[in-house]
């Protein structure tokens, strides 16, 4: 058995079909960030949004509770009232206490996501985006603005493959944004 | 106490001298299988809580009525098949009471879910959230969960203002009526009550309106949950992010504690800790939200000089180097320091005068009297022997207030009097011309002439040895007075409350005379008598404790020559003769009772020194403004009107380039002193009465400050010798003189003092002030009112001998005819033009517009 083994290269071949059937599988190097980019689940515990309701209102209502149980005290809220409001024109936030300021230091955050579970309103999650690198540390600090805008990937969007995607840089910092219809299974 | 009392009931006897003694029986009981002895009467609550027993309350609050209503305290007592609100039931000897078993602890969960089936949990926006009673006890006993799936009751959707500066919001709510019964029995503004039935109760103002009441806010601290709630305050901040800071009030001299709280350097409110400081959780209108003026936009933040006649700002080298060349090269100079400064500064001013610029004429300005009636004053009330605690004063038989409007002047100690005289064993009598808050409880309120004072007080003096009374020109009856002297006779303990405004009146040395004579007469008949002040300034008697007295020393002891007092000073600078004048914190243009006069004065002085917080009327006149410090930006202490030595501690640094007063007087004499204890320290070897007390001990109960053990002062040679001897004439009354020529054309006699909201001119800065008052008002009695043909809110022209204002009129219920208020607060009806120097009350004329 072992000479006709040795005779035939049975070894040899078996070592290079598992070669060669690499050679022809599909590739599994993720060309990120230049053309791919790796979507995370749901669960992924990215930068933070701070959401609204169908109706299009803030669902912070500035409790501080997400500051209280912060372990890094990376959050700052200041309430205020909103006065502006009558009945007719649409509220800013579901209740008439709003935050005048949200803060989030990102540099301390360690997206452990307590403020998620402990916000009363579900208004702060944590979101899917990882590319927190900029240039100054000025953009480290992610205000109200900022966490209210809606983000590439929505939050009832499955996450867990990969995307196309592009690369982006420019004075804010690097961004990959991906394309969501182009999705691509990675592995 | 021997055994055999034990289990027997209270017993009361009448003495032979008709005195009522309760003897207190104890009685042992067992809580909890610990025994405990305890007073027969005591709530089992007090009991339980004595043996070191917790037990949940909602409605029982110490110094209100009982009500029984919330059920957390519910406790079993063995025997019993029913379990019993421990807050309203009393011990009984032998009782065996469980406050921890499994019957006690589920009944206490039901209650909390009962509580909270109605309650909206919505305390991620309620302002209580954090520091609310119902949150705290749901988490130690309460269930966690509930079965409850009905809707909530709901009241509404949006809160209601109540005030402009009380939100109420009636769907948090649990009816516990805390907010009821401090408004009723402590605040006495019975601005609250109950609207509907069991669940649907509604705490609120009287038909759910506005409310008109003294804004005191103490709804809002009593409060369990986030029922009521202060508007200025309303979503700034949450408890926990807030930076505590423990004070003393600065708008009056009864020194309530206060807690400033703030967030990165801002002041967001000022709360009250329960049991804490005299006012035990309670405060007025200026205090709880007459904070914003720390952070005033008006605030001086630089020092200013004048510079070819205009005040422009300079640095603090020059202001400094600048006021020491003149003020040392100054012949006569002269001090006036603000009575709101710290025994710190105080003294530290007065060392400065003193010691390096050499002169006496140093004043503090209490209604800016002459320093013989400031003497009398200081003699009638014992000042130099020490302080006498409030509590101590209020367990008298028998409380006499007069000279002040106290609910105005002085809220808490109005509050404080109020829940003594709810026993109606005691007797508060009232002596103001104006009808005010207290009056409701006095058994008898005088309503005499202002400046009449001490027509009632020798026709008091005189009925008490059973001589003619004599009561001309006091427009108080003679049996009024006969009744005060029999219920003085019967009284074992007497305490007498001595108002500023004698300060005032021409014959106001005469008055204090009268009750110096008073207290001597009432004492040699063996009773125990107490005579307080009520002042309105916070540290007055740190002011004259310290010395900052044209004839004082610290601690009482006589100058050698005496310096000249507040009128002194302006008289000389009229003639010119002043070279300097350093004023701290003092507005003598808008608050000396003659402004024309101060002005003028104060403009032929040679050089002002003006150390202030905001730009005022003496200020623009200045040639140097030194920009000071609030009271929540400094350390030191306070001496209140009853001798009480507290503390205050700094919560934020001065604003901008503002220092604090303590550096700026170190500065200016050279002293090298760090902090106000090094200053207290010296305090200390200085005036006796301090000499005790430690600075850093000072807590919030504060210390009373002892005798100074100087030499008492016989009023300046006119001394107390014998009741007798001092008696006054009162067949001729000085204020209405009935030659007096303007009486017919003027008929008004004119009061001034602080309203409720306001203190001086200083709360004036505080824009949460002004909206509770916005205008100025004069204030007439109902009688003339319909006599002149006047409705509440009209405008009217008041017009006195040398100044004239339209104001809107207040009409008062039961005010003396023919008196006319006018709060000296405003800063656009500055009612001291009506005063003339040396003409005492100032008449006025009233008609429609």
């Amino acid at each position: 058995m072992n000479l006709l083994k040795k005779i035939f290269f049975i070894d040899f071949i078996k070592g290079l079909s598992l070669t060669f059937k690499y050679n022809v599988s599909r590739t599994i190097t993720m060309r990120y960030p230049d053309e791919e980019k790796w979507l995370p689940y749901q669960r992924f515990r990215g930068l933070h949004t701070l959401n609204r309701d169908s109706q299009g209102r803030e669902l912070c209502v500035a409790c501080e509770l997400c500051a209280k149980v912060c372990p890094t005290q990376c959050i700052t809220v200041i309430p205020m009232e909103d006065v502006g409001t009558d009945l007719k024109s649409v509220p800013r936030g579901i209740s008439d206490r709003i935050a005048k300021v949200y803060e989030i230091n990102l540099v301390r955050c360690l997206f452990c996501g307590f403020c998620e579970d402990a916000c009363p309103t579900t208004a702060i999650r944590m979101g899917r985006d990882y590319e927190l690198a900029c240039f100054t540390l000025d953009c480290a600090i992610a205000d109200k603005k900022k966490l209210l805008t809606p983000r590439d990937i929505p939050a009832e969007f499955e996450g867990g493959f990969v995307v196309k995607a592009k690369f982006i840089r420019n004075d804010e910092g690097i961004k990959v944004k991906p394309d969501l219809s182009k999705k691509k299974r990675w592995w | 106490m021997g055994n055999e009392f034990v289990g027997d009931k209270p017993r009361r006897y009448i003495t032979q001298n008709s005195e009522l003694i309760t003897i207190f029986i104890m009685a042992t009981v067992k809580i909890n299988g610990k025994e405990i002895t305890v007073e027969d009467g005591t709530l089992i609550l007090d009991a339980a809580r004595q043996a070191g027993f917790e037990i949940p309350t909602f409605c029982y609050q110490a110094r209100l009525s009982r009500l029984g209503s919330c059920r957390m305290c519910l406790v079993e007592i063995a025997g019993q098949k029913k379990l019993q609100p421990s807050c309203v039931t009393p011990v009984l000897h032998g009782m065996e009471i469980f406050t921890q078993n499994e019957t006690v602890k589920t009944a206490r969960a039901s209650m909390l879910e009962f509580l909270l089936a109605n309650h909206p949990l919505d305390c991620p926006t309620c302002d209580k959230g954090g520091e609310c009673e119902l949150q705290d006890l749901t988490f130690k006993y309460g269930p966690r969960q509930s079965p409850f799936a009905e809707r909530k009751r709901r009241f509404h959707e949006k809160d209601e203002i109540l005030s402009p500066v009380i939100v109420k919001n009636h769907n948090r709510c649990i009816h516990c009526e805390r907010c009821v019964r401090i408004c009723d029995e402590a605040v006495g503004a019975k601005a609250l009550g109950g609207i509907g039935r069991g669940a649907m109760l509604k705490e609120t103002s009287f038909l759910n309106k506005e409310l008109d009441c003294d804004h005191c806010g103490n709804c809002i601290e009593v409060c369990p949950v986030g029922s009521f709630m202060s508007l200025p305050y309303r979503y700034k901040s949450r408890p926990w992010d807030l930076v505590e800071t423990d004070t003393v009030c600065p708008f009056c001299a009864t020194g309530c504690q206060l807690t400033i709280g703030t967030r990165n350097g801002s002041v967001l409110r000022v709360r009250s800790k329960i049991e804490t400081g005299i006012n035990k959780e309670t405060l007025c209108a200026r205090g709880r939200f007459g904070y914003d003026f720390i952070q005033s936009e008006k605030r001086l933040t630089k020092p200013m000089a004048k510079k070819n006649g205009r005040l422009t700002e300079c640095s603090w080298e020059e202001a400094i180097s600048q006021a020491k060349n003149k003020l040392s090269s100054a012949k006569k100079i002269a001090g006036i320091a603000s009575a709101r400064l710290t025994n710190e500064e105080l003294y530290l001013f007065q060392k400065l005068m003193r010691n390096v610029f050499r002169t006496n004429n140093i004043d503090s300005g209490s209604r800016w009297t002459d320093k013989r009636t400031t003497d009398a004053l200081i003699n009638a009330c014992n000042l130099s022997e020490g302080g006498t605690s409030i509590f101590e004063a209020l367990k008298a038989d028998l409380i006499f207030i007069i000279g002040s409007s106290i609910s105005d002047e002085n809220p808490i100690t109005d509050y404080l009097i109020r829940t003594t005289a709810a026993d109606k064993r005691k007797n508060l009598i009232l002596a103001y011309p104006r009808r005010i808050k207290l009056d409701s409880s006095a058994t008898i309120s005088l309503k005499h002439t202002p400046g009449s004072e001490d027509i009632v007080i020798s026709g008091i003096l005189n009925a008490l040895q059973n001589q003619a009374v004599k009561t001309d020109g006091s427009q108080v009856s003679e049996s009024d007075i006969a009744t005060i002297a029999q219920r003085m006779k019967t009284a074992s303990t007497i305490s007498i409350f001595l108002g500023t405004d004698s300060l005032r009146f021409a014959n106001g040395k005469e008055m204090l005379l009268g009750i110096a004579n008073l207290a001597k007469a009432l004492k040699a008949s063996g009773k125990n008598i107490k005579v307080m002040p009520l002042l309105d300034r916070c540290n007055q008697r740190g002011a004259w404790d310290m010395g900052v007295h044209p004839s004082f020393l610290p601690g009482y002891k006589k100058t050698n020559s005496d310096g000249m007092d507040c009128t002194g000073i302006l008289e000389a600078s009229s003639k010119g003769e002043m070279d300097a004048i350093y004023i701290i914190g003092e507005d003598i243009v808008s608050m000396y009772p003659d402004a024309k006069f101060a002005k003028e004065a104060l403009s032929k002085a040679g050089f002002i020194i003006v150390q202030d917080m905001f730009l005022t009327e003496t200020a623009k006149m200045a040639d140097i403004v030194l920009p000071g410090a609030s009271y929540a930006e400094k350390e030191g202490t306070w001496t209140n009107q009853e001798g009480r030595l507290q503390r205050l501690r700094r919560a934020l640094q001065p604003i901008k380039a503002a220092r604090e007063d303590l550096s700026i007087l170190s500065s200016i004499g050279g002293f090298e002193y760090k902090s106000a204890r090094d200053v207290f320290e010296e305090i200390r070897k200085e005036a006796p009465g301090y000499q005790d007390i430690s600075f850093d001990s000072l807590n919030n109960t504060g210390v009373l400050v002892k005798g100074h053990g100087a030499e008492k002062q016989g009023s300046r040679g006119q001394g107390v010798k014998g009741s007798s001897e001092t008696k006054i004439n009162p067949s001729n009354p000085r204020t209405l003189e009935p030659s007096n020529p303007y009486l017919d054309d003027y008929p008004f006699l004119l009061i001034t003092g602080n309203h409720l909201f306001h203190s001086g001119r200083l709360s004036q800065k505080a824009d949460v002030l002004k909206r509770l008052l916005p205008e100025s008002f004069v204030e007439i009695s109902d009688k003339d009112a319909a006599a002149l043909g006047i409705k509440e809110g009209d405008r009217v022209i008041v017009k006195g001998k040398h100044h004239e204002a339209v104001l809107r009129v207040r009409v008062k219920q039961g005010s003396l005819k023919g008196t006319a208020f006018i709060p000296e607060n405003f800063e656009d009806v500055p009612v001291n033009c009506f005063f003339k120097k040396g003409e005492g009350i100032p008449r006025v004329k009233i008609s429609k517009q």
